[in-house]
């Protein structure tokens, strides 16, 4: 092997993660080889993070030669002047251009009504719409023409603001609140520190919408299943799960549902609709869309280049971390086929390669490089993400599947790390093909925001893991879906018929909502299916004649004067549809969305009426209110749920429902 | 478009003053290339129009410098004697001790190299698209930055950090 001096160049590059390829390969192979080579490479980004650090804090350059007084001090109003003339310029060049609203990303602790605020902010920027004539440029040495950028890295820059002015997500959250014409320049505000303390963002429940005022209601899917475990988890121990824990939609997709497969060759996802008597309300309708994600048998699934990224920090060693990692990672190694390759990359104080990338036929050695992980030290997870890309990339499987698996318990908390930085890294390696799984484990110390997010960057998935059971769900009974994507950026949009529902409330995915206008946008991210994978969303709906304005206008909200009662007569449609679900997806390689749509008429089914699924799916969420004390719960106590779910208790492969009885009745016996 | 100004903007005029030692014709340039940039048909910057402004404005920064035969200045490093060589009173309140000094020491490099750590590590661009914004070749970017970050990883170390 050629050795790499120490000041060589391409050391510096590969520290930065500028490498690509061959020249990847070795200087990788160089550093994993020369334990000096990983010093300075540590060094090297030791100091790049302080230079970033260093340099977001950088006071604009002064020109103390020139006309001193004149320098404006760097304060808020400096930006409001400029932007006025810049449009009057602006308005001259172009005939017509689009304003975006600059959505307002909730803050962690307060309102959360705008949720894919951060996926949205990162890439809205760059949408405009310019019909404007072309400009002569004078001088040809500037025009923009000439300047033709290659398409794969404009990702990275699309999502890089937070890099130049508005540093990472804290301070992120603290510009949000500028309104469209509104301009603030936030003082960067402190993170808030991170105590050794759970950390979960706060979500407010979704209130009901009236179909007068908004007729769409648009969300992303979302497969994960993180909740279920960690309310479980709580529980088992004996503690009431903090509301935010709860997210509704993750404990309803924890179960499988027996939602048939799409039968068309090139349609990955079907949709299965059902409608009966909500049983919180039974004024009210509930509206089940149970979406079902083709399945790939594992023989003919793409082979597989995964990297396992492994804290290995000190503050993994519990019995219910490093040990449980192992372990899960075990159990995946030997779900895999021959061909299927796996590297193993460790981030403690220094991240370091454990296994480079060794083909499944050699499991011995996969299994042995496992057993001899020892944890100690502080965590970097930024270091050893970029580490474990980098592997992912030399040797990248074109079609396969290529996947970063993280197991730690996101406790990020040294060196470079910035929340923002670290998911428009995991975002640009998502464009390129490589995905990200995230996997929660241990407790005490566990950042559910933060792994959550990194997942839904990576067009991952996100589970977390309790025990050797959950373990196997995931990664044995659920690898293909854990693995293979078939469907990416999956979003529903639901239009209602304001001539059979008064209103409407989605029941969870209260950080997946989207804006109605995102739903065409395949600029928009969303949340992926892999195969098999079912994702199941529920509508609390008010027929016509049914609502009091109080319900319809939402809490605190007066009716309105002017408009229509909702529960008036409109002109009705005509159409006996209650509402119709229309279903956008990607191919995993594609670019371009396809649209599928699928109508529903009520035939005034009662509970007694309904499919088992759908008895199931509603206790499930019925349960997940009461643990939130959601104003919406209605008549819905944990005697009652656990009497819905009885009814539901057909088709209970694995024992999952079984399972939740003992938890309905575990948390009856913590909530007394 | 808005989001994109306000973004941007500061960033803008912040490497623009540092190239002309200007920041009122700093900021004349960048509304120059917001001009251009609306003139732009959506698709020719889509998705890459944060090294679409620096690599207009630096050209069109350039061109002032050109204009008015200050080339010359420039390429022999007008940024030493714009700044100080002394830290400024009040940096160091407001940001660390630590990054007060590094600052200072990013200032003692030269012009050209000062200019790749900024764009690399202030502004987030990658070798590829410092290269394509200087005009420099991809390798002569990654030996600039490596030159820089090894001097400044030894001048730090040795200054007791």
């Amino acid at each position: 092997m050629n050795r790499i001096s120490k000041d060589d160049p391409r050391v510096t590059a590969y520290a930065l993660g500028e490498l690509e390829g061959d020249e990847l390969a070795l200087v990788a192979a160089a550093v994993q080889a020369d334990a000096e080579l990983q010093a300075v490479v540590a060094e090297i980004r030791t100091t790049a993070g302080a230079l970033e650090q260093a340099l977001a804090g950088e006071p604009a350059p002064e020109v103390a030669a020139k006309a001193p007084a004149k320098k404006p001090a760097k304060k808020p109003g400096r930006l409001l002047a400029f932007p006025q003339l810049y449009y009057v310029i602006g308005g001259a060049a172009a005939a017509c251009f689009t304003f975006l609203v600059v959505l307002q990303e909730p803050s962690a602790k307060q309102e959360a009504r705008a949720p894919m605020a951060s996926l949205v902010q990162d890439k809205q920027y760059v949408e405009m719409s310019l019909n404007a004539p072309k400009e002569a440029e004078e001088e040809v040495e500037a025009s923009a023409d000439a300047i033709s950028l290659p398409a794969p890295r404009a990702s990275a820059v699309a999502a890089m603001p937070q890099k130049s002015d508005v540093r990472g997500l804290a301070k992120k959250r603290q510009a949000a609140p500028a309104v469209k014409g509104e301009w603030l320049a936030c003082e960067p505000a402190p993170v808030a520190p991170a105590f050794n303390t759970e950390d979960y963002s706060y979500q407010r429940d979704n209130d009901f919408v009236a179909v007068a005022t908004e007729p769409l209601s648009t969300f992303s899917i979302d497969v994960d299943t993180a909740s279920y475990a960690n309310v479980r988890r709580f529980l088992n121990e004996g503690q009431r799960p903090p509301r935010d824990a709860v997210r509704v939609e993750e404990l309803v997709n924890y179960f499988p549902y027996r939602y048939a497969a799409p039968t068309g060759k090139d349609v990955p996802v079907a949709a299965h609709l059902e409608v009966a008597e909500a049983p919180w309300a039974p004024a009210h309708r509930l509206v089940r869309i149970g979406l079902k994600a083709r399945e790939v048998a594992e023989a003919s699934r793409p082979s597989a280049n995964l990297v396992f990224l492994l804290d290995v920090s000190g503050s993994m060693e519990d019995a219910n971390k490093l040990p449980l990692v192992k372990q899960s990672m075990q159990l995946l190694v030997n779900r895999l086929r021959p061909d299927d390759r796996v590297a193993i990359v460790t981030y403690a104080g220094a991240s370091g390669l454990a296994l480079p990338s060794t083909p499944v036929s050699r499991a011995s050695e996969i299994l042995g490089a496992l057993d001899r992980l020892t944890s100690g030290g502080s965590t970097n997870g930024a270091m050893g993400i970029q580490l474990a890309y980098d592997i992912a990339k030399a040797n990248f499987v074109a079609g396969g599947v290529n996947r970063v698996i993280l197991c730690t318990d996101g406790d990020f908390n040294v060196g470079t790390t910035s929340e923002g930085e670290l998911v428009r890294l995991i975002e640009e390696k998502a464009k390129g093909g490589t995905f990200l799984t995230v996997l929660g484990f241990g407790m005490g110390n566990y950042k559910d925001g933060t792994l959550e997010k990194l997942a839904d960057k990576g067009n991952g998935n996100y589970g977390y893991v309790d025990s050797a059971a959950e373990a196997r769900r995931l990664l044995v009974e659920q690898a293909g879906g854990t693995l293979v994507t078939v469907a990416k950026d999956v979003k529903v949009q639901v239009e209602f018929n304001p001539a059979r529902v008064a209103a409407y409330r989605l029941v969870g995915y209260e950080n997946r909502l989207l804006r109605k206008e995102d739903f065409a946008n395949d600029k928009i991210d969303a949340g992926d299916m892999g195969s098999g994978h079912t994702v199941t969303a529920l509508y609390e709906v008010v027929p016509v004649g049914e609502g009091d304005a109080a319900t319809l206008s939402g809490p605190g909200v007066e009716p309105l004067k002017y408009q229509r009662p909702a529960g008036s007569t409109i002109a009705a449609s005509g159409s006996p549809e209650l509402l119709s679900v229309k279903v956008r997806y990607k191919e995993p390689a594609g670019q371009e969305s396809r649209r599928l749509e699928f109508p529903l008429v009520d035939r005034g089914a009662t509970w007694a009426l309904a499919s088992e699924d759908f008895k199931f799916a509603a206790s499930v969420a019925a349960f997940g209110m009461v643990l939130r004390e959601s104003p919406h719960r209605g008549t819905a106590t944990l005697v009652e749920v656990r009497r819905w779910a009885a009814d539901g208790m057909a088709a209970d492969a694995g024992g999952y429902r079984q399972e939740f009885l003992g938890l309905v009745d575990r948390a009856a016996t913590v909530m007394r | 478009m808005e989001t994109t100004f306000a973004q941007h903007q500061p960033a803008l005029v912040r490497y623009a003053t540092r190239l002309l030692g200007d920041s009122e014709r700093a900021r004349d340039v960048v509304q120059d290339t917001f001009v251009r940039l609306m003139a732009q048909p959506p698709v020719a910057v889509d998705g890459h129009v944060v090294e679409w402004l620096f690599t207009v404005c630096r050209r069109r920064t350039l061109d002032v410098l050109r204009k008015e035969g200050r080339m010359k200045r420039f390429e022999e490093g007008q940024l030493e004697r714009v700044h100080a060589e002394e830290a400024r009173p009040g940096r160091a309140m407001e940001a660390g001790e630590t990054h007060a000094q590094l600052l200072r020491l990013i200032d003692r490099l030269p012009a050209n190299q000062q200019e790749v750590i900024r764009l690399k590590f202030q502004n987030g661009f990658s070798y590829k698209e410092i290269s394509r914004i200087t005009e420099l070749s991809v390798g002569n970017v990654g030996f600039l930055i490596h030159t820089a970050v090894q001097r400044l990883r030894q001048e730090w170390a040795a200054a007791g950090e």
